[in-house]
């Protein structure tokens, strides 16, 4: 555990799956040096295979003992999927005053999957009972990371500061054991410089009062970001007062960090006629129960009393907070905080307050209580 | 002039004593003892395979067994590595005033290369440890990259094809990918032949590292060091070479008569990398023609004193609850203690017997801590980082230490043919 922990909350019931926080992420992180396969943001269709294609199935994350159990690390171009190029050059600087036949556009590539290959397929028979949500998903951040525990380097640490979870690219050797101990399959391995990379929540951001570029751009204002034990944050309200917000396969044992909260207003099943069938429930609660663990129940029936109580008396502070007036209360972050830390340890309140990312220190345990201690000896 | 001189005279001496010393009759012929054959020269930057110095050389078979100490979680790598048998490398060695030099054959039935954009394959390599100090052979560094204040010196090649970043100059803004430039036709051909032109074949590197949790990449040069593997597909060997300066930054054995020496070997068809590799245990280097290290030299060829059949008894009944001596019977839990089925292969007689005297001695760095919980090998001290074992020292009596060690030597895989 760090001292402080780093959280988002993404509300399903307004992602409308348009990618623009994926894209806000690739631009500014994943474009170039052989980032280019991956997403650290990416909206999957749920159900679906997803990206990495099933990454449910791959393994990683802890038993129920607490042991951290064996892994399987996707293939790029089977799993991922990779970025391919079309023959515009070749187009472009044809010489076509020759007689030859004129090319034809063609990709570098076969691709066989894709970060959005799925897309709204869904399940169920169209129109009675098909359905289908999107889902968002970033790195987690977790409590207990699958992917530092596998790490035979100590290369992956957790800021003690805010949790956020980095790789130290100078301890890292591109083993990948982290990918097969991420039961997320959030970390990836960059081929280019054959070390392994991730979200990291945007920190140089978080650490001006930024919230990450995902959040910042949502167009669907689907997510808040803020310290877990900030108790005016909206993150605090809805994970721990409300507890509509929900963490991803909690079951994995990682103790995930970005919250979610279900989706609930789906429309209602249809009869042979067309008819709409009064009360069913068109997304299975039973699937949302696999995601989203026995919770799940209690959060729905919150949401939907609220949602009943705004409707009547037009008072809900929850539904309010759903409603995303503005940013200034969906993100609470706190550049001081940052910059106190800054301050104390002398460095300019501008630089990353961990350089462990950049200069790739000796990376102590995590969360040792004088963590802090150590590194001002330094 | 009269130092000149005197350098003279003393390399003149040196060569004397080497021409003395060569002659097969005084040659040591101890199992597992590598012989490096004194030459005028070693350049480090140019050695290779295929170099006519080689002809000089004596070789020796050395084992490397399959690491097993500690069990890693990469699902598909653990079942092609479970039935691992031990490698035979064949060694080779020179040295000269200021540099050692290896050549290592091994059969390998693939060459694998780190290459192209791919997730989960890996490269061929082999790597070379050297204690940074020596003094007590008794004492040598965990083999398992170091322990706490017996640092080590790892040097590393993995097989590559050309890669364009990193190449060591740190120039990622021509690194990016063509679609993000605003170049076209000419231009861009012209940015791909300069981003072709900075590419790097080589992948040599050297860690300092006290256990392997802790290696540490040397960057700033200190480490002087040659490597170069290359593979025939006809007999389907690789062979390599690394030459290491005896003085540089890192190490400072320019005055021994013998080195203790060990090497790794990774197998990427197998996923091998990190932890999962073939590994020798020390190995003494006899400087041939230079005096002293005697002792080293004894204590890594003299096979254990012990009773291993009375060895056998002590060790089921003292140690099998956390320990795996074997996959087939009695086998521990993974993750309770390092697992000892290979242990003979890659362990020293005097390593053995400090650990079960002074378990405190070299605690291997294990798990990391949250990665089996329920499992404490070693508590840290939270100001110092010094680890602490939770195993209790188990023996203090010298017989039944040596008989112990001397049952633990046994325990390693078969040999591949």
């Amino acid at each position: 555990m760090s001292k402080r922990q780093l959280a988002m909350v993404m509300d399903l019931n307004k992602c409308i799956g348009c990618q623009t926080c994926t894209v806000a992420c690739k631009t500014q992180w994943t474009n170039r040096n052989g980032r280019e396969y991956m997403y650290w943001n990416n909206v999957e269709t749920y159900p679906g295979d997803g990206y990495p294609k099933k990454w449910m199935e791959l393994g990683g994350g802890f038993d129920a003992a607490g042991d951290l159990k064996e892994g399987v690390i996707p293939n790029i171009q089977a799993d991922y999927g990779v970025p391919w190029d079309f023959s515009f050059d070749e187009i472009a600087t044809f010489d076509y005053t020759k007689n030859n036949s004129t090319p034809a556009l063609h990709a570098n590539e076969t691709p066989s999957w894709g970060p959005n290959w799925d897309e709204d397929v869904g399940a169920g028979n169209f129109p009675s009972d098909n359905y289908f949500f999107y889902l968002p998903r970033i790195c987690n951040h977790c409590t207990n990371p699958g992917c530092l525990s596998a790490c035979p380097r100590d290369a992956i640490f957790k800021r003690d500061q805010d949790g956020v979870v980095l790789v130290d690219l100078d301890r890292c050797q591109g083993y990948r054991f982290c990918i097969a101990g991420c039961p997320y399959k959030k970390i990836y391995f960059n081929p280019k410089l054959s070390k392994s990379e991730k979200c990291i929540l945007c920190f140089p951001r978080i650490e001006e009062g930024l919230p990450p570029a995902c959040a910042q751009q949502c167009v669907g204002r689907i997510r808040f970001v803020g310290f877990l034990d900030d108790e005016e944050s909206q993150v605090y309200k809805l994970v721990n007062k409300y507890k509509v917000a929900l963490p991803l396969r909690s079951d994995y044992g990682t103790g995930p960090n970005i919250y979610y909260i279900p989706p609930t207003d789906a429309p209602a099943k249809f009869d042979s006629e067309g008819k709409i069938i009064e009360g069913s429930e068109r997304i299975p609660v039973k699937e949302l129960e696999t995601l989203f663990g026995k919770q799940v129940h209690d959060a729905i029936k919150t949401l939907r009393a609220e949602k009943e109580e705004r409707s009547k008396s037009g008072e809900s502070e929850l539904m309010d907070m759903l409603i995303s007036y503005n940013h200034q209360d969906m993100f609470r972050l706190d550049t001081n905080y940052y910059q106190e830390i800054a301050k104390t340890k002398n460095k300019n309140p501008l630089a990353p307050i961990d350089d462990r990312y950049s200069k790739g220190k000796f990376t102590q345990q995590f969360s040792l209580p004088v963590a802090e201690e150590a590194e001002s000896e330094e | 002039m009269n130092k000149l001189l005197k350098s003279i005279i003393i390399a003149g001496l040196v060569t004397a004593s080497y021409a003395k010393t060569t002659t097969p009759a005084t040659m040591v012929s101890t199992d597992g003892l590598i012989n490096a054959q004194r030459v005028g020269n070693i350049n480090i930057s140019t050695i290779s395979p295929s170099d006519g110095i080689w002809s000089k050389a004596k070789t020796t078979t050395i084992i490397l067994y399959p690491q097993q100490t500690i069990k890693l979680n990469d699902a598909k790598a653990n079942k092609l590595n479970a039935a691992n048998l031990a490698k035979k490398v064949k060694v080779s060695a020179i040295y000269s005033s200021n540099a050692v030099a290896f050549k290592l054959v091994w059969s390998d039935p693939t060459q694998d290369k780190l290459s192209g954009i791919k997730s989960d394959m890996y490269g061929d390599g082999f790597a070379m440890q050297v204690p940074v100090s020596f003094n007590d052979p008794k004492k040598l560094p965990y083999i398992g990259m170091g322990s706490d204040g017996r640092p080590v010196v790892v040097s590393l090649t993995k097989a590559v094809t050309t890669h364009y970043e990193p190449n060591g100059n740190g120039n990622v803004e021509n690194q990016l990918g063509t679609s993000n430039m605003n170049l076209f036709g000419d231009e861009l051909k012209q940015q791909k032949a300069k981003i072709a032109s900075l590419g790097n074949s080589q992948y040599v590197k050297s860690f300092v590292s006290e256990g392997f949790r802790s290696m540490t990449e040397i960057k700033d040069g200190s480490a002087k060091v040659g490597m170069k593997m290359s593979y025939d597909s006809k007999t389907k060997q690789w062979t390599g070479v690394v030459a290491k300066s005896l003085n540089d930054g890192t190490l400072h054995l320019g005055g021994h008569g013998a080195l203790p020496i060990s090497f790794a070997i990774w197998d990427g068809g197998k996923m091998n990398r990190g932890g999962i590799k073939n590994i020798s245990s020390w190995v003494a280097v006899k400087l041939q023609g230079k005096s002293g290290d005697d002792a080293l030299v004894k204590e890594l060829t003299t096979p254990p004193s012990g009773n291993a059949i009375a060895g056998k008894a002590q060790v089921e009944a003292m140690c099998a609850a956390c320990h795996t001596l074997s996959d087939t019977k009695k086998a521990a839990n993974a993750y309770m203690a390092p697992n000892l089925k290979d242990i003979g292969g890659y362990s020293t007689n005097a390593y053995l017997a400090e650990s079960i005297k002074d378990p405190n001695a070299v605690v291997v760095p294990g798990y990391n801590k949250n990665a089996h919980k329920s499992m404490i090998w070693y508590n840290a001290d939270p100001k110092t980082g010094k680890r602490t074992t939770t195993m209790p020292p188990m023996m203090t009596d010298d017989k039944m230490i040596n008989d112990a060690v001397a049952y633990l030597k046994t325990l390693k895989a078969g040999v591949e043919k």
